[in-house]
C-alpha cells in the first residue's frame, strides 16, 4: 500500500514515517509464526472485520489530530447514533421500522454532535479535549436517557446486512470502511478543506494569513469526524443487532491508538488518513495475536496505553513545543 | 474580574442549596447538610490532587482509574495484610501518578494524552489485582480496618474529618509551601519559572504523584463505604471530578484556584445532582447537563489571553 | 507616473514609544528601493503597518494614486502587495503548490475538487520566474531553506498574473539565508522582475543594497532621516546617515562608571552553536559592563540565552572561579549565581498575575522558608527593602505585578535577581517598551550594581545604548566576534566605528 509520506526533512524522519508498515509487517510475520493459520484469507477477512469500524472512527479522528487538536466524544457519538439507529429500524422497543433510512438520520446526528463539539469549541473558546470530554460525557448520557437504561433489540435484518451481509465473499463492513477510507482520502487530499487541516495543523498564523477561514474550518472538520463517528455507530448496531449506551465502550482508546501510532503527530500537521489505517491494522493484528497467544484481554487495554506512550513518544515534533502541559 | 471568580461559586452553592431546600423543606437540616457533606467528600478527594495538576495547566484523565485500582488493591489484599492494605493501595495510586508524570515531563506528552494512556495501563492493572471482578469487602473487616472511613467521631462521620485533614494538609501545601507556590506560578507563567532557575521537571512529576495518591485515597474511601473494590468502581467519577475543579472557580488554564474552591465545586455538583434527583430529572440526563456545566465553566473561569491559539 | 505605492505622514506609537514618526516612502514600478536602519529604527513597523498587521495612528497609504485601507496580510494580498518573511511562512505539510496557491485554491476547483495536475502546471511557471527547477509536488519540508525563501518569492510573484495593477514587492532580509550564488540569483530575479513590479528591498548587508537598490532611504528612530539615488551614496555615508545624534554623557550615568577588577567573573572560551555562532571567546570581569553590539542575526540573543542556560551549545568551555562549569539549564546558570534579564518580560522575566513579592522571591524560595512553610513576614520585608531601594512605584508588596508600568516591573525583575545574590546579570534589551525615566533608573542601578562588583552582560536596545553603559564592547557579525572595544569613562568609541563592523 502506498502511505503518503508527510515529514520534516531529516533521514530519521523519513526512517520514521515508514516505521508504521513495517512494524505491521514485523507483527503479522511475527504472528503467522505462532499461528500459521494467521495469513489464511478466512482469517484476514475476520481481521478486516474486526478492523472495520475502528477504521471508520479512525478517518474522523485523524482530521481532528492533524489540526493539533484531539476529540474525546467519540463514544458519546457512537452511543448516540447506535441508539438512534436502533430506536429507527424494526426493534422491539418503538414501532418504527424505517429500514434503511435511518441510517442517513443516525449519521446526520453523529454531524450534529460533531458540530456541537466544533461551534463549543471555537465559539467558546475552549480547548478541544474539554469540549470533546463535555459533549462525549453527554452523549452517553443521550444514549441513556434514549433507552431509558434499557437496551434494544434489533430485528431488522436488511440492516443488520450492512455489517454481516457478504458482497463477493467479503463482509460488508469491510466494504464500507473501505468506502470511508477512499472518501477520507479524497478529502485530505483533493479538497480545500483537506489541505487547510493541514496548513491550521503546522502553522495556524500563517494559515490565517493567507486568509484561510480558520473557524469555519475547525467546525467544519469537528461536524465531519461526527459524520464518521455516526457511520462508526451504525456498523456498531448492525453489527451487534442491539443498541445500549455502552456499545462504544473502548472505542475512545482503540481510536486514538490507531491513529497515533499510524504515525499521525499529536502536534498537528503530519499524518495521513492512510497512516491511521496502517495505525489500526495494527491495534488490531496485535490484539487478534495477543488472543492467539493467550493473553487476558484485559490486559490489551494496558497494551493499547503502551502503544499511544510510545508512538506519540517517537512521533512528537519536540523542537516545536516549547512548554508542554 | 478574580473577585468575581471566587465570590461566585460560594454564591452559587448558598443559591443551590436555598434552591432545593425551597422544594424541600426536609432539606434544611444539621443531619441533612451533614449527609450530603459526607456523600461529597470521595469526590471532593478525588478532585483535591486533580486540582494541582489543572492549577500546573495540565490535566490527569487517569484519576478515576487510579481510585478503582486503589479499591481493587484494598479489597484484595486487607483479608492478608489488615491496616498495611490501606498504605499499599495509597502507594499503587502514587505510583500511577509516577507514571503519568514520567510519561508526560520525561517523553515530553502532552498531560491530557499521557494521562488517557496510562490510565489504559492502570486499568489493566486494576483488573489484574481483582482477576476482573468485583471483589467483596468482608464486613467484619470492614469494621475493624474501615472504621476510619465509615464511622463516626463526635457525631460526625469519619469521612467527612478525612476530607477535612486533607482540606487542611493540601490547603497548606499549596498554599504555604514552596511547592505550592512553584504549582501555581508554572501555570501562570512557566517559562518565567523555568528563567528563574526552578527545577520545573521535578515539581510537575511531584504533582501528578500527588494526584495519583489523592486518586488512590479517595478510592479507599469509596471501596470502604460501599464494601467492594472494583475496576470499574469509579469510572463514573472522572467528569464530575473535572467539573467540581472548574467549577469551584479553578482555571483550566492554571494559575489560579484552591482547595477550597475544590470542596465549594465539590459540594456544588453534590447539591445539583440531589437538587435534580428531587427534581426528578433521570441519572442519564443528569449526565448530559453536567457534561454541558462542565463545557460552560471551562468558558467562563479560562484565561484566554494565555493561549494565542486554542487547539 | 504615479508611485505604485506611497505612504504619507504615517505615524504609530506603543506605550512607551514613537515607533514610526511621520513616515513618507514612495516605491514606483521600474525601481527597487532600498530601505535601511539599526534594529529598532522602524522598519518592521512600517512593514508590519503595509502588511495589515497593525494599523497607523496617522498618515495614508495610497496605490496607484488612490487611498487604501489595509486590514488584513490577506487583503494587502489582493491588493498587490506581497511580502517575503524573514521568519519563514512556508506551511512544511504542504507541498510547493499548494504552499503558493494557499487560501486561493479556487481557481484550480472541479466539481468541489482541487486539481493538482493544473495546480502544479500553474505553480510550475511561477517557479520558473525564480529559476526554481523543482517539481512543484514536492513537499516544502523536503526543500533547503534557500529553496523556500524562492517559494516564498515565488508565491509573492503569483500575484503578477493575477492582479491587473503592477505588483509591490516587499523583500524582507532576503538574502540571510542564501550563500553568495543564490544572491546573485535572486538578484537577476529582482531586475527582470522590477520591469512590471516595484520592490522594497530591506537589509542590514548594505553592500547588497548598494548593489541591486535604485533609492535608498534610511530609517532612524522611527523616522526617515535621509533619501537618495544609490548612485550617490555610499557604505561609509550610509552608516554615518544611521548613527546621527551624539552620545548624552549624563543620560547613561557615565560619571559613575566602574573600573572593572581584574577579577575574572566568567571565562568563555571558543564557544560554539553550530549555524548560529562560533568560537566566541571573551573573558568577563567583576565589575564589568560587557556590551555585546550587533544586528538580528549576528548571533548576540542566542549567545545571551546559551549563558543563561536556556539554550544549548555545541562546543566551547566555561570556566567560573577557575573551574570548568556547564550551563545546561537556567537552573545551573542560576545556581552558578548567573541571571538573566529578558527581553520579554512578560514571558521570561515575571509571573504577570503574582503578587510583588512573590516576584522577588521566586529565585530563592528557600530563604524565605521555614519548616517547610514560606514565611509571609520575612517575605515581605525584604520585598518592601527593595521596593525601597528601587525605588520601585507599587502600592504595596501585595500588588500584581501586571498592574505596574514596564519600567516597575523591570524593576521587580532586577530586584528578584539581586534578592537571589547573583554575581552576573545578563541584560537583554532591558530598556525595550519602558520610559525614558524608568530608562535612566535602570542606567543607575546598572551602574550602582557593578560597584558592587557585579558582572554584566549587555545587549542594548539601541547602540548608543551599548556605547553609553559598556565597558566594553564585543562587536558580533554573522555569528563570529567581529571586534572588540574598550569605552572607558570619557573614551567611548563612535557609533560609526562600531556600526562599521556589524553590517
Amino acid at each position: 500500500m502506498a502511505l503518503a509520506v508527510r515529514t520534516s526533512k531529516a533521514g530519521f524522519a523519513k526512517w520514521r514515517a515508514w516505521a508504521p508498515l513495517a512494524v505491521l509487517a514485523g507483527l503479522c510475520i511475527l504472528v503467522s509464526l505462532f499461528n500459521s493459520n494467521f495469513l489464511t484469507v478466512s482469517n484476514s477477512l475476520r481481521l478486516l472485520n474486526t478492523a472495520a469500524i475502528p477504521l471508520v472512527l479512525s478517518m474522523g479522528a485523524t482530521f481532528i489530530i492533524l489540526m493539533g487538536s484531539i476529540d474525546l466524544s467519540v463514544e458519546g457519538v457512537i452511543a448516540v447514533t447506535a441508539v438512534t439507529v436502533s430506536l429507527l429500524v424494526a426493534n422491539d422497543l418503538t414501532g418504527y421500522d424505517y429500514g434503511l433510512w435511518a441510517v442517513p438520520v443516525a449519521i446526520i446526528a453523529g454531524g450534529l454532535l460533531g458540530l456541537l463539539n466544533g461551534v463549543l469549541h471555537v465559539r467558546l473558546k475552549t480547548p478541544s479535549f474539554m469540549t470533546t470530554l463535555g459533549v462525549g460525557f453527554a452523549g452517553v448520557g443521550i444514549a441513556t436517557a434514549m433507552l431509558g437504561g434499557q437496551t434494544v433489540r434489533i430485528s431488522d435484518q436488511t440492516f443488520r446486512a450492512l455489517s454481516l451481509g457478504r458482497v463477493g465473499g467479503v463482509p460488508m463492513a469491510i466494504w464500507i470502511a473501505l468506502s470511508a477510507v477512499i472518501v477520507a482520502y479524497i478529502i485530505q487530499e483533493r479538497t480545500r478543506i483537506g489541505r487547510w487541516v493541514y496548513a491550521i495543523g503546522t502553522d495556524e498564523t500563517t494559515a490565517r494569513q493567507a486568509g484561510i477561514p480558520i473557524e469555519r474550518t475547525r467546525i467544519l472538520i469537528f461536524s465531519l469526524a461526527g459524520l464518521f463517528y455516526g457511520l462508526g455507530g451504525v456498523l456498531s448496531a448492525a453489527q451487534f443487532g442491539q443498541g445500549h449506551a455502552l456499545i462504544s465502550q473502548g472505542r475512545l482508546f482503540t481510536t486514538v491508538t490507531a491513529v497515533v501510532v499510524g504515525g499521525t503527530s499529536l502536534s498537528g500537521g503530519v499524518g495521513s488518513v492512510l497512516n491511521s489505517v496502517v495505525g489500526v491494522l495494527i491495534v488490531v493484528v496485535l490484539a487478534n495475536g495477543m488472543v492467539l497467544m493467550g493473553v487476558e484481554p484485559y490486559i490489551q487495554q494496558g497494551v493499547q496505553g503502551l502503544l499511544i506512550i510510545v508512538a506519540v513518544a517517537l512521533s512528537l515534533d519536540r523542537s516545536r513545543l516549547d512548554v508542554v502541559k | 474580574m478574580e473577585h468575581i471568580r471566587t465570590m461566585l461559586p460560594p454564591a452559587v452553592l448558598v443559591a443551590m442549596v436555598l434552591i432545593v431546600g425551597l422544594y424541600d423543606t426536609t432539606f434544611f437540616s444539621l443531619s441533612n447538610f451533614e449527609t450530603v457533606i459526607s456523600d461529597t467528600m470521595s469526590l471532593f478527594l478525588m478532585a483535591t490532587g486533580l486540582t494541582l495538576v489543572i492549577m500546573m495547566g495540565g490535566i490527569d484523565l487517569s484519576v478515576q482509574a487510579v481510585a478503582s485500582m486503589a479499591s481493587c488493591i484494598l479489597a484484595v489484599y486487607l483479608p492478608e495484610l489488615g491496616f498495611l492494605a490501606i498504605p499499599l493501595a495509597v502507594l499503587g495510586g502514587t505510583i500511577a501518578g509516577l507514571l503519568s508524570g514520567f510519561v508526560s515531563i520525561a517523553l515530553r506528552i502532552p498531560s491530557f494524552i499521557a494521562t488517557l494512556a496510562a490510565g489504559g495501563l492502570v486499568t489493566s492493572a486494576a483488573y489484574w489485582f481483582s482477576d476482573t471482578r468485583s471483589v467483596d469487602i468482608a464486613e467484619d473487616l470492614t469494621g475493624r480496618y474501615l472504621n476510619w472511613a465509615v464511622g463516626t467521631t463526635l457525631g460526625i462521620s469519619n469521612d467527612i474529618w478525612v476530607g477535612a485533614i486533607f482540606l487542611i494538609i493540601l490547603g497548606v501545601l499549596l498554599g504555604a509551601t514552596p511547592f505550592g507556590r512553584y504549582v501555581r506560578a508554572i501555570g501562570a507563567q512557566e517559562r518565567a519559572v523555568i528563567a528563574s532557575g526552578i527545577n520545573v521537571n521535578r515539581v510537575k512529576i511531584a504533582t501528578f504523584m500527588l494526584s495519583g495518591t489523592m486518586a488512590a485515597v479517595a478510592g479507599v474511601m469509596m471501596a470502604a463505604r460501599l464494601g467492594s473494590g472494583s475496576p470499574t468502581l469509579a469510572n463514573e467519577f472522572l467528569l464530575p471530578a473535572i467539573a467540581a475543579v472548574i467549577v469551584g472557580g479553578t482555571a483550566i488554564t492554571g494559575g489560579v484556584g484552591s482547595i477550597w474552591r475544590t470542596l465549594v465545586g465539590a459540594l456544588i455538583i453534590q447539591v445539583v445532582r440531589i437538587g435534580m434527583t428531587f427534581m426528578g430529572v433521570s441519572v442519564f440526563t443528569q449526565q448530559i447537563i453536567f457534561g454541558f456545566i462542565l463545557v460552560a465553566a471551562v468558558a467562563v473561569t479560562m484565561d484566554r489571553k494565555k493561549i494565542l491559539v486554542i487547539k | 507616473m504615479l508611485p505604485a505605492l506611497e505612504m504619507k505622514g504615517i505615524s504609530k506609537s506603543f506605550p512607551g514609544v514613537k515607533a514610526l514618526d511621520s513616515v513618507s516612502f514612495s516605491a514606483a514600478t521600474g525601481e527597487v528601493v532600498g530601505l535601511i536602519g539599526e534594529n529598532g529604527a522602524g522598519k518592521s513597523t512600517l512593514l508590519k503597518i503595509l502588511n495589515g498587521v497593525y494599523k497607523p495612528d496617522a498618515g495614508s497609504i495610497a496605490i496607484d494614486g488612490r487611498n487604501v485601507e489595509i486590514r488584513s496580510a490577506r487583503d494587502a494580498f489582493n491588493k498587490g502587495i506581497a511580502m517575503v518573511f524573514q521568519e519563514q511562512s512556508v506551511i512544511s505539510s504542504l507541498t510547493i503548490a499548494e504552499n503558493i496557491f494557499l487560501g486561493r485554491e479556487e481557481e484550480f476547483l472541479r466539481f468541489g475538487l482541487i486539481s493538482k495536475a493544473r495546480m502544479n502546471e500553474a505553480a510550475a511557471q511561477e517557479l520558473e520566474k525564480v529559476r526554481l527547477k523543482i517539481h512543484p509536488g514536492t513537499l516544502a519540508a523536503d526543500l533547503s531553506f534557500s529553496d523556500r525563501q524562492m517559494v516564498e518569492i515565488a508565491k509573492a510573484l503569483s500575484l503578477d498574473t493575477r492582479i491587473k495593477r503592477d505588483v509591490t514587492i516587499l523583500l524582507d532580509e532576503p538574502t540571510s539565508v542564501l550563500e553568495k550564488k543564490e544572491v546573485a540569483m535572486l538578484f537577476d530575479i529582482v531586475r527582470e522582475l522590477k520591469q512590471r513590479a516595484s520592490i522594497v528591498f530591506i537589509s542590514h548587508r548594505l553592500d547588497e543594497v548598494l548593489e541591486i537598490c535604485d533609492r535608498i532611504y534610511v530609517m532612524r528612530d522611527g523616522r526617515v532621516v535621509h533619501e537618495s539615488p544609490a548612485a550617490n551614496a555610499d557604505v561609509h555615508t550610509l552608516h554615518q546617515q544611521m548613527v546621527g545624534r551624539q552620545l548624552q554623557h549624563e543620560y547613561y550615568r557615565e560619571e559613575k562608571q566602574a573600573q572593572p577588577s581584574a577579577t575574572i567573573a566568567l571565562k568563555v572560551d571558543k564557544l560554539s552553536k553550530a549555524g548560529i555562532f562560533q568560537d566566541v571567546s571573551f573573558d568577563l570581569h567583576q565589575g564589568e559592563v560587557l556590551g555585546i553590539a550587533g544586528v538580528i542575526g549576528s548571533g548576540r540573543e542566542a549567545l545571551a540565552r546559551c549563558l543563561a542556560g536556556y539554550e544549548k551549545v555545541d562546543g566551547g568551555t566555561l570556566h567560573m572561579g577557575g573551574k570548568a562549569v556547564r550551563l545546561a539549564t537556567a537552573h545551573d546558570a542560576v545556581g552558578r549565581g548567573i541571571g538573566f534579564v529578558p527581553s520579554e518580560r512578560k514571558v521570561e522575566g515575571l509571573i504577570t498575575p503574582f503578587t510583588v513579592a512573590e516576584n522577588m522571591t521566586l529565585a530563592c524560595l528557600s530563604k524565605f522558608t521555614s519548616g517547610g512553610i514560606i514565611s509571609g513576614a520575612k517575605e515581605s520585608a525584604i520585598a518592601k527593602d527593595w521596593i525601597a531601594k528601587l525605588g520601585i512605584k507599587t502600592p504595596s508588596t501585595k500588588t500584581m505585578v501586571v498592574s505596574l508600568s514596564g519600567g516597575n516591573q523591570q524593576k521587580v525583575v532586577l530586584a528578584k535577581w539581586r534578592i537571589a545574590g547573583v554575581k552576573i546579570l545578563i541584560l537583554d534589551h532591558p530598556t525595550r517598551g519602558i520610559d525614558v525615566g524608568a530608562k535612566e533608573d535602570v542606567y543607575s542601578l546598572v551602574r550602582e550594581m557593578t560597584a558592587q562588583g557585579l558582572a554584566v552582560i549587555l545587549l542594548g536596545d539601541t547602540l548608543d545604548e551599548v556605547i553609553g553603559l559598556s565597558s566594553r564592547i564585543l562587536v558580533m557579525k554573522d555569528g563570529v566576534v567581529n571586534a572588540s572595544f574598550n569605552a572607558p569613562a570619557g573614551g567611548k568609541p563612535a557609533q560609526l566605528e562600531i556600526i562599521q563592523h556589524m553590517m
